[in-house]
């Protein structure tokens, strides 16, 4: 439902993830957040709506 | 003691609010008794060149309802807050944005497209667009700027209360006056309702908070006992600021949010997303795909009333 919600929002899917990860999973949680990382650093900064007036 | 002077003004707003005060029926009397009124469009007449007139800090209080989304509604934001003692946030829009602010998933050339050349009423080959200015034999004629947005009125000046509401109920704009005639205001920055949720203060039987189909309001007559989001209805009450009297579910309709979020929480939508989403009774991911596309528009019943207020505030600006 967010991950809807925030396409309605211009949010791309790529920079919302939602994954389980046991405590055990050590090295499984590094490489999520390593890949995360990476997609959004691939993405780029999101582009800056301040609610403001023109421009 | 001098009477009172007081303005009140609508800027983008729909009349509601102003047809709100005239609710107070009889009541209105002892706000004459009480103040004098000095600028009020709908009612009086009043114009700018009289409030500009005036000097700073002359008007006790000005009762500003609509959000902001031109340039003339900016200027006279600007120049009633020169001009008012207190500025007061008046209904859902000027406190949070309201129902105009969700033209913030939209910018202003979409909105100008859709308006001015898309929509099927409109016979327009030549796709005219309104001008800000243009030169005609007579000289030059102006119109107000679009903002790209649409804004709170706390986003264009500083507010000292808020009294939200779509539009705020007669009990509360009494409690208002009475404040204003007893010269007991609350501390600066207070939002003038409950400080509980709507939840909180509707009393309708809360059996089992779990959910397994979300009904829209014409597709069943709930029953008038029981909790309304229990029964599949998306009730914003959870997290919405109480003080309207529960109107809207005492009457078997869910609670649309436009008291906006309750003390402590900053961003209504994201809330009732988690709440909503904590109550769904299923694990089973087609179960929850169907009742993610049971909310027709998330973003746009989530958010209602409180879009301009948001973290988010609208839309992000595409392929930049």
């Amino acid at each position: 439902m967010l991950k809807k919600m925030l396409a309605q929002f211009g949010i791309e899917d790529k920079r919302v993830r939602l994954d389980w990860v046991s405590a055990s999973e050590g090295e499984r949680f590094a490489s999520i957040v390593n890949e995360m990382t990476e997609q959004v650093r691939a993405l780029g900064p999101l582009s800056r709506n301040d609610g403001g007036k023109n421009g | 003691m001098a009477k009172l002077k007081l303005a009140l003004y609508w800027a983008g707003a729909c009349g509601g609010c102003d047809v709100a005060v005239l609710d107070i029926n009889e009541k209105i009397l002892d706000v004459a008794n009480l103040a004098d009124i000095v600028f009020w469009p709908i009612a009086l007449d009043f114009k700018v060149p009289d409030v500009e007139a005036m000097k700073d800090k002359s008007i006790d209080v000005c009762l500003f309802n609509g959000c902001v989304r031109s340039s003339e509604q900016e200027h006279i934001a600007k120049l009633l807050r020169a001009k008012s003692k207190v500025m007061v946030a008046f209904g859902s829009c000027a406190c949070f944005g309201g129902i105009p602010a969700l033209a913030n998933l939209a910018n202003r050339a979409e909105i100008m497209e859709r308006v001015y050349i898309e929509a099927p009423s409109n016979e327009n080959p030549n796709k005219t667009l309104p001008q800000t200015k243009i030169s005609v034999p007579e000289g030059e004629l102006t119109l107000p700027e679009l903002f790209e947005n649409v804004l709170t009125l706390a986003q264009v000046v500083p507010v000292e209360y808020f009294v939200p509401g779509c539009p705020p109920t007669v009990d509360l704009i009494l409690k208002v006056v009475n404040a204003l005639a007893t010269n007991s205001l609350p501390p600066v920055g207070a939002t003038v309702a409950s400080e509980k949720t709507l939840c909180d203060e509707c009393d309708r039987k809360k059996e089992k908070k779990m959910i397994s189909k979300i009904y829209r309001t014409h597709e069943i007559i709930p029953d008038p006992e029981r909790c309304l989001l229990e029964q599949g209805l998306l009730c914003m009450g959870s997290a919405t600021r109480g003080g309207c009297g529960v109107l809207c579910p005492k009457v078997n309709i869910p609670c649309r949010g436009c008291f906006g979020p309750p003390a402590g929480v900053s961003d209504q939508g994201a809330k009732l997303v988690s709440s909503i989403a904590s109550i769904y009774e299923t694990k089973d991911e087609k179960d929850i795909a169907r009742m993610v596309e049971e909310i027709v528009d998330p973003a746009g019943t989530f958010y209602r009333f409180g879009m301009s207020n948001s973290m988010l505030k609208g839309k992000r600006p595409q392929g930049k």
